[in-house]
C-alpha cells in the first residue's frame, strides 16, 4: 500500500509540477470542440434566434420543444450536425497521441522541459507511437471483442430469467471486469509508451517486451493506481454535473459554461496522473543503469608548461 | 497467490461466477405440466344453460347497478384448461346470441385472433411491411406461432355444424389469413330470436405479440376465444386481424372457468365467484363479467398482490386489484395512485365507473404485453428504474388503459374502422387527466432539470406523420404504423386540445361528459361524436371538422415580416440627437403567413418597445395579411400568433412568433451542451486509445 500511495503521490507530485500540460490539452479539447459544434450552433441560431417558443428552453429545458427542434427540416440532417464533432474528436485525439511523448519526457524531466526538447521528444517518438498504437489496437480489439462476446452470451441467458435484475447486475459485473482488463492493458501500452520515449528506445516490440514483464509482474500495485484514478475521473464527473444541474440557474449561461468547463478540465487530470503513476513506476523500475567508466586520475606533472593562450571555458562545460 | 495471479484468474472467475448465477436464476427448462384434456374431452364440458329456454342472463353481480346497463347481446360460457408447459388453452365455449338485428340471420362470422400469428397470415404480412410495434419478424422464430382452431361447432337445434365453417378474408382477400371464420347455418335465426352455440376450441399462445401470449412463465390471455362479430348499421361487422387494428364486439355476459396450476397467481376481467383446488395440483377459478364485451385474463407464479384498495365511485365500491411484478413492488403504491386519481377525475369529468373491479396487471418485463386494455382489465408497463420525475412508465401508461374502461370499455367504437375515437379520444383525456395530476408542463417529465409535457408529447407524434392519413379512415388502411400511431394518437389529442380553444374549454368538457353519458355501452359512429360536440357547443363547426378529421390539411402559421418605419423617414436626424429617440413616430406593420393549407382563425399579439401590447385576429382565408399600420412612438418588438398556445395542430410552433432583435442565449445554452458531450467524449477517445 505504501508503494501503491508512493506511486500515487509522485505520480500526482509529476502533474503538479507540469500542471501547463494540463492546460494546453484542455485549452485543445476546448478550441477543437468549438470548431465541431460550430456546425451545429450555425443552425440553431437560424431556428431559435427570433423565435419566442425558444425561450422554453431558455428558462429551464422543454425535452419537447427541443425535440421539435432536431425534427425541423432546416435543421439539417442529424448526421451533419454531429459528423465535425465526431471529426474534431478525433483530431483531439490524434493530437493527444502526437503530443504525449513530449509530455512523458517532461515528466520524467527533473527540470522544466524547454519547448524545442518537447517538440523534439514528440518528433522522435511519432513513428513509433503509431506502432504501437497500431499493436495496442489489435490486443484490444481482440480481448475486448472477446469480452464482448461472452458478455452478450451471458446477457441473452440472464435475459431468460425469471428475475429481471439479474441482466441488470450481469451487464454491471460484467462491464467491471471489462474495465479491469481494459486497465491492465492500458497500464501495458503506457508503460510501453513511457520506455519508448525514455529510454529512446526504437525497436518498439522490445519496449512492449519489458513493459509486459512488469505490469505482469506488478500488475496489483499499478492496477490499484489506475483504479484509484478512474474513481476520482467518476467522482469528478458526477460531481461537475450535479453541480451542474442542482446550483446553476437554468438561465445562467456563464454559470453552465464555467461549471461545465471546470469539470472538462478536472476531468483531463486522472489521466494525466496515471502518466505520471507510470513514469514513476519507470523511473523506479525500468530506467537502465548506465555503464560508468572508472576514474583514472592523471598524475599531475611537476613542472607545468606555460598556460596555452586559449579562451577559458565555462564551468558548466567543464562540468559536462 | 501472488496478486498479479489474483487478478489474472479474476476475469476467469467473474465468468464463471457469472455463469453460474445466470443458469442458476434461468427458468428451468421443464415448467410444471398439466396434461391437457383432448378436444374430445373439452367439447363434452357440460354447457351452463339449456338450449329450452335460451336468454342473456339479467346479472349485476359484477357492476354497482340493479339492473343491466347495456343491450346485452351474447352470453360467453367458457370453460378453459391452461397447459403452461405448452401455452395452450383448451376449452369448451357455449356462446348465446340474442338477434336484435331486426331482421333474420342465416350466417354468422367468427373472429380466430390467435390465427394472426401465423407465417402467411394478413396480420403478419402487414408487420413485415407496414412496421410494428411489437416486432418486424426479420426472422421467424417457432415461439412466434399462435392458433385458434375451433373443433368442433354444434348450433342448438340444428346439430354439429363443423364442417360448414369457412375462412373469409373481407379486407384483403388474403386466402391464407385464418383470422375468420364463417358459419352457415342451415336454418336462419328469427329477429328477436336466440341461438346457441357449442363450440370446442383449442388456443395456441405465441410467445407474448399484440398484448397476448406468454413470455417466460407469464400468460396474458386475451383474445383467445372465438367471438362472433357485430351487426352494425345493416351488416355483419367482422374484420380480420390487422397489425394496426383493435377490436369490435358486442357487450354482453360472461362466465369463464379457468383451470390452471395451483401455483399460479390469476388476475382476469369481471368479478372472481369462486375458486376450487382440484385433486390433480390444479385448480379451478371462475369469474363474472356483466355489460362487458371482452374477458381477458392473466396468470405468473410470482405476481404480488395489491388488492386493499377500494375506490368509493359515484355507483358503488370499486375495488383495485394490483398484480405487481417482484421487482416493482416499491411502485405498488404509484400504480394505486394513478389509478384512483384516474378513475376520480373520468366519473368527475365524463361519468360514473360502474363495474365493482378494476385489475391493473404489471406484465412480464420485455414481454409485449405492456400497455393494453381489456373490460375491467388493464395492463401496465413499469421498469425496474423508475425515479419519481419520469411519469410515462407507469402513470401515464396506467392512466391511457385506464381511460380506455370510458373510451373502448363502455363507449365501444368500431376499433377496426375508427381507431380514433378509442385511441385518439383516450390520447386527449390522458391530456387533461396527467395535466391535472401533475402540471401541464412537466406531466410526463420532470426530472434534472428537463421537462415535458403531455400535450406537447401528442403533438410531437402528430405533426411528424402529419401529411398522409385524415382521422378519418380505416385503422388497417394507413401508410404504415408510424401514420397510424402519430394520427390516431396524436393528431386526435392535438386536434380535440385545439378544439377546446374554438369552443372553450368548459364546453369541450360538458361534450365530452355528454357524449360518454349518451353512447355508453353503445358502439357509436364518428358523426355521433361529431354532432354531439356541435350540439353541445351550440356551433356548427363543419369548417374545423371537415379539414381536422375528414381531411388531411396541415397547419403552418408563420410571422413573416415586422417592419417599424419613422413616419418622417425623409427627415434629416437633428444633430445630437439619439439614435432612438423616445419622440419618433413609426409607422409599423407585422405580416402574417398561412404556409399550409388547413385554415383558421387565430389571434396575434404584437408587442412594442414601450411594454405596450396590442391583440389581433386573423382569419386565416388569404394566403398572407398585413396587419397595421401602427403609428406609435414605440417599433414593433415582437409579434406572436397564437399568444396562450392553443393550438396543438401547428406543425412548426418556432414560426408563430417574431423578434426583431435576435435572442442568441437559447442557442447558447444548447450548443453548450454539445460542446459538453463533445469534448468529454473525445477525452474519453484518448483516454482509453492513446
Amino acid at each position: 500500500m505504501a508503494a501503491n500511495q508512493s506511486l500515487l503521490s509522485s505520480g500526482l507530485g509529476m502533474v503538479g509540477r507540469n500542471k501547463r500540460y494540463i492546460g494546453w490539452f484542455y485549452l485543445l479539447n476546448l478550441t477543437l470542440a468549438e470548431f465541431g459544434v460550430s456546425a451545429l450552433r450555425n443552425q440553431l441560431h437560424g431556428i431559435l434566434d427570433h423565435s419566442l417558443y425558444s425561450d422554453r428552453m431558455l428558462h429551464g429545458f422543454d425535452a419537447g420543444v427541443y425535440i421539435e427542434m432536431v425534427t425541423r427540416p432546416e435543421y439539417g440532417s442529424s448526421m451533419g450536425t454531429t459528423r465535425p464533432m465526431v471529426y474534431f474528436g478525433l483530431l483531439f485525439f490524434v493530437m493527444t497521441a502526437l503530443f504525449l511523448p513530449g509530455v512523458l519526457q517532461g515528466y520524467a524531466s527533473t527540470y522544466r522541459l524547454p519547448r524545442e526538447d518537447f517538440f523534439r521528444a514528440c518528433g522522435r517518438n511519432l513513428w513509433r507511437f503509431i506502432r504501437l498504437m497500431i499493436v495496442a489496437g489489435i490486443v484490444m480489439g481482440a480481448v475486448t471483442g472477446g469480452l464482448f462476446g461472452v458478455r452478450a452470451a451471458l446477457l441473452k441467458k440472464a435475459a431468460e430469467s425469471t428475475n429481471e435484475l439479474l441482466p441488470f447486475s450481469v451487464s454491471m459485473a460484467s462491464l467491471v471486469v471489462i474495465f479491469l482488463v481494459m486497465a491492465a492493458l492500458r497500464i501495458w501500452f503506457d508503460l510501453a509508451q513511457t520506455d519508448v520515449v525514455l529510454s529512446d528506445q526504437r525497436a518498439v516490440r522490445k519496449s512492449i517486451a519489458a513493459a509486459f514483464r512488469h505490469t505482469w509482474r506488478n500488475l496489483g500495485r499499478l492496477l490499484a493506481s489506475y483504479v484509484v484514478t478512474t474513481i476520482v475521473a467518476a467522482i469528478a464527473l458526477v460531481v461537475g454535473l450535479w453541480v451542474w444541474m442542482k446550483l446553476v440557474p437554468p438561465a445562467s449561461l456563464i454559470g453552465a459554461f464555467l461549471v461545465s468547463q471546470l469539470t472538462l478540465l478536472v476531468l483531463l487530470i486522472p489521466r494525466f496522473w496515471q502518466r505520471g503513476v507510470v513514469v514513476t513506476y519507470y523511473l523506479q523500475n525500468m530506467v537502465q543503469p548506465i555503464a560508468v567508466q572508472p576514474f583514472t586520475p592523471v598524475p599531475l606533472v611537476s613542472d607545468p608548461a606555460p598556460a596555452p593562450a586559449i579562451p577559458s571555458v565555462p564551468p558548466e562545460t567543464q562540468a559536462s | 497467490m501472488k496478486i498479479r495471479w489474483m487478478i489474472l484468474f479474476l476475469p476467469v472467475v467473474s465468468v464463471i461466477a457469472l455463469s453460474l448465477a445466470v443458469m442458476q436464476h434461468a427458468l428451468p427448462a421443464d415448467s410444471p405440466h398439466v396434461a391437457a384434456p383432448t378436444a374430445k374431452s373439452a367439447a363434452a364440458a357440460p354447457a351452463s344453460n339449456s338450449a329450452g329456454a335460451l336468454a342473456i342472463p339479467d346479472t349485476t353481480l359484477a357492476i354497482n347497478s340493479d339492473k343491466p346497463m347495456s343491450e346485452r347481446v351474447v352470453h360467453y360460457q367458457i370453460d378453459a384448461r391452461y397447459d403452461v408447459a405448452k401455452h395452450i388453452v383448451d376449452a369448451t365455449e357455449v356462446l348465446t346470441y340474442h338477434n336484435l338485428t331486426g331482421q333474420a340471420l342465416d350466417h354468422f362470422p367468427f373472429h380466430l385472433y390467435q390465427n394472426a400469428f401465423q407465417q402467411k397470415a394478413t396480420w403478419v404480412n402487414e408487420a413485415k411491411l407496414m412496421g410494428s410495434r411489437d416486432t418486424n419478424y426479420e426472422k421467424w422464430d417457432d415461439k412466434d406461432y399462435g392458433s385458434e382452431d375451433i373443433k368442433s361447432l354444434e348450433v342448438v337445434g340444428q346439430g354439429d355444424l363443423t364442417s360448414q365453417l369457412h375462412y373469409i378474408a373481407p379486407d384483403d382477400g388474403n386466402k391464407d389469413d385464418k383470422t375468420v371464420t364463417d358459419l352457415r347455418l342451415a336454418k336462419p335465426i328469427a329477429p328477436g330470436e336466440y341461438v346457441q352455440f357449442k363450440i370446442a376450441f383449442q388456443t395456441l399462445f405465441p410467445e407474448t405479440q399484440a398484448r397476448s401470449g406468454w413470455k417466460r412463465d407469464f400468460v396474458l390471455g386475451g383474445q383467445w376465444f372465438p367471438k362472433v362479430g357485430v351487426w352494425w348499421h345493416g351488416a355483419w361487422n367482422c374484420h380480420q386481424y390487422h397489425n394496426t387494428t383493435e377490436f369490435f364486439a358486442d357487450f354482453g355476459v360472461y362466465d369463464v372457468k379457468l383451470t390452471l396450476p395451483q401455483f399460479e397467481v390469476v388476475g382476469a376481467s369481471g368479478v372472481k365467484v369462486s375458486e376450487v383446488n382440484n385433486p390433480d395440483s390444479t385448480k379451478t377459478l371462475t369469474y363474472h363479467g356483466d355489460d362487458i364485451h371482452d374477458f381477458a385474463w392473466t396468470a405468473s407464479p410470482r405476481y404480488k398482490v395489491k388488492e386493499d384498495g377500494v375506490y368509493q365511485g359515484q355507483m358503488g365500491p370499486v375495488q383495485m386489484r394490483i398484480l405487481m411484478q417482484p421487482a416493482h413492488w416499491s411502485q405498488a403504491e404509484r400504480h394505486e395512485k394513478i389509478l384512483r386519481e384516474s378513475l376520480d377525475h373520468f366519473e368527475r369529468w365524463y361519468g360514473p365507473y360502474p363495474y365493482k373491479t378494476i385489475t391493473l396487471v404489471d406484465p412480464e418485463p420485455d414481454s409485449a404485453a405492456g400497455g393494453m386494455e381489456y373490460p375491467t382489465f388493464i395492463t401496465g408497463d413499469a421498469n425496474w428504474f423508475a425515479p419519481e420525475g419520469e411519469h410515462i412508465f407507469p402513470e401515464v401508461v396506467v392512466e391511457h388503459e385506464f381511460g380506455h374502461q370510458y373510451w373502448y370499455g363502455m363507449v365501444a367504437t368500431n376499433e377496426f374502422e375508427d381507431a380514433w375515437m378509442d385511441e385518439g379520444i383516450n390520447s386527449y383525456t390522458e391530456v387533461k387527466v396527467m395535466d391535472s395530476v401533475f402540471s401541464p408542463g412537466t406531466s410526463i417529465l420532470d426530472l434534472a432539470g428537463a421537462t415535458a409535457g403531455e400535450r406537447e408529447e401528442q403533438r410531437l407524434s402528430y405533426i411528424g406523420e402529419a401529411d398522409l392519413d385524415p382521422l378519418a379512415k380505416n385503422a388497417y388502411d394507413y401508410y404504415n404504423s408510424n401514420s397510424y400511431g402519430g394520427i390516431t394518437y396524436g393528431k386526435t389529442a392535438s386536434v380535440l386540445l385545439t378544439l377546446e380553444s374554438i369552443i372553450g374549454e368548459d364546453t369541450m368538457q360538458k361534450a365530452m361528459h355528454v357524449y360518454f353519458m349518451k353512447y355508453r355501452f353503445t358502439h357509436p359512429t364518428k358523426e355521433d361524436f361529431l354532432k354531439t360536440i356541435e350540439e353541445v357547443s351550440g356551433r356548427d363547426l363543419r369548417w374545423y371538422f371537415n379539414q381536422a378529421v375528414y381531411g388531411t390539411p396541415v397547419m403552418d402559421y408563420k410571422v413573416l415580416r415586422i417592419d417599424s418605419l419613422p413616419l418622417k423617414w425623409y427627415e434629416e436626424p437633428k444633430k445630437g440627437a439619439e439614435k432612438d429617440d423616445k419622440n419618433t413616430v413609426y409607422r409599423s406593420y407585422v405580416w402574417l403567413q398561412r404556409k399550409e393549407d388547413f385554415v383558421m382563425p387565430v389571434d396575434v399579439e404584437i408587442k412594442f418597445d414601450n411594454g405596450e401590447k396590442i391583440r389581433e385576429h386573423w382569419d386565416g382565408v388569404s394566403r398572407w395579411t398585413r396587419l397595421g399600420p401602427y403609428e406609435k412612438k414605440a417599433k414593433v418588438e415582437s409579434a406572436e400568433i397564437d399568444p396562450d398556445h392553443k393550438i396543438q395542430i401547428d406543425r412548426n410552433d418556432f414560426n408563430n412568433s417574431y423578434t426583431v432583435e435576435a435572442n442568441d442565449k437559447p442557442t447558447v445554452k444548447v450548443s453548450n451542451y454539445w460542446l459538453f458531450v463533445s469534448q468529454w467524449l473525445s477525452q474519453a477517445l484518448a483516454w482509453w486509445a492513446v
